[in-house]
């Protein structure tokens, strides 16, 4: 069992910025609370390889607005893991050439409204 | 039970009786089962899709059973009409007629490459939109879940449906799109993916775009 304080401050360490990231997402503990020790450490080390740009991110091409960003200025990393039967995933959001703004959690219905409000998915597919 | 079969495939004698007892479980007028469980021995996951419009969470005891549930408005899409043309249902399957547009397509390469890139050893997973949203572009037809399945196995590696992608679009786009439409919308797209070419995702889609709108320079 992981504790959600200490997640979120490896995290936070792996990225050292100044910015605080939200941390987001329906259930959010108690996922967190789900996850073994070795399951989290694979999130850690997925994090530290965004930071190298060992990962490739998403980016959209679009003038919606997001919170007070244009979506096209936002990368969005995605994780997908599962525990059990369930399927999560996990969206890491970047301002392009600054920092980290969002570390969302959750199911496969949080993950599709998280898409829709980054333009990342149309409403219907 | 109602049976969607176009293809006559061989349906396996005892996988026809444990989705009948799955889906009369389920308290919805509209689910149905797709996929390998109903014809591949070996394959023991069970893809449930239930149409409703309640927002409770259905849960059935079966551990290898995935729910997916669909909303009304999402009986235009292609997944639908993809999932629904093979399946067994517990009633005949609402149908709508199917929308689908050039800029979906482009959002489905969108996120497919660079996740095809970070999963390069689950591209079998990851490109089913992708193919499925090709196939349709290129030959008009809609694959269902058997179809696709075996469009998808013909690709040895990741870097096999990256070629796909880069011979498919070009004429798929030239094909659907009218020039001026062409070349506003994949200039801009273009111009969004520069900034970003150190990505090897991006830098891929910066030459796709490329390569669409010299199609028209060109002519």
């Amino acid at each position: 069992m992981v504790n959600q304080d200490e997640f979120k401050k490896r995290i936070e360490a792996n990225i050292s910025q100044d910015y605080k990231v939200e941390f987001l997402g329906k259930n959010f503990e108690q996922i967190v609370n789900l996850l073994t020790e070795t399951k989290a450490e694979k999130i850690y080390q997925w994090i530290k390889d965004i930071v190298e740009r060992k990962i490739e991110p998403i980016s959209v091409g679009s003038k919606k607005t997001y919170k007070e960003w244009e979506v096209n200025e936002l990368l969005t990393f995605r994780y997908p893991f599962s525990i059990g039967n369930t399927e999560y995933r996990i969206l890491f959001v970047k301002v392009k050439n600054s920092v980290y703004i969002e570390f969302h959690l959750g199911d496969h219905k949080y993950y599709d409204k998280v898409r829709k409000d980054l333009d990342l998915k149309k409403s219907t597919y | 039970m109602i049976i969607y079969n176009p293809h006559n495939k061989k349906l396996l004698h005892e996988r026809l009786k444990e989705t009948e007892n799955l889906l009369v479980q389920i308290r919805a007028k509209y689910c149905f089962i797709t996929g390998s469980f109903l014809y591949k021995e070996k394959y023991k996951d069970i893809d449930v899709f239930v149409v409703t419009r309640t927002k409770k969470k259905i849960i059935l005891k079966n551990k290898k059973v995935k729910i997916t549930t669909i909303d009304f408005n999402d009986l235009y899409s292609l997944f639908y009409h993809s999932i629904s043309k093979s399946c067994i249902a517990k009633n005949i399957l609402p149908t709508k007629p199917l929308k689908v547009t050039l800029s979906d397509y482009w959002h489905i390469i969108n996120e497919a490459i660079p996740t095809l890139l970070n999963e390069k050893d689950k591209f079998h997973k990851n490109v089913r939109f992708l193919v499925l949203y090709t196939e349709y572009f290129k030959t008009g037809e809609v694959l269902d879940t058997f179809q696709l399945n075996k469009k998808i196995n013909y690709f040895k590696d990741y870097s096999e449906v990256m070629k796909y992608v880069k011979r498919e679009l070009p004429n798929i786009i030239n094909d659907y799109a009218k020039p001026s439409y062409i070349k506003r919308f994949f200039y801009t797209q273009a111009g969004y993916y520069k900034e970003l070419k150190e990505y090897a995702a991006q830098s891929f889609l910066y030459e796709l775009t490329h390569e669409v709108a010299r199609g028209i320079a060109h002519g």
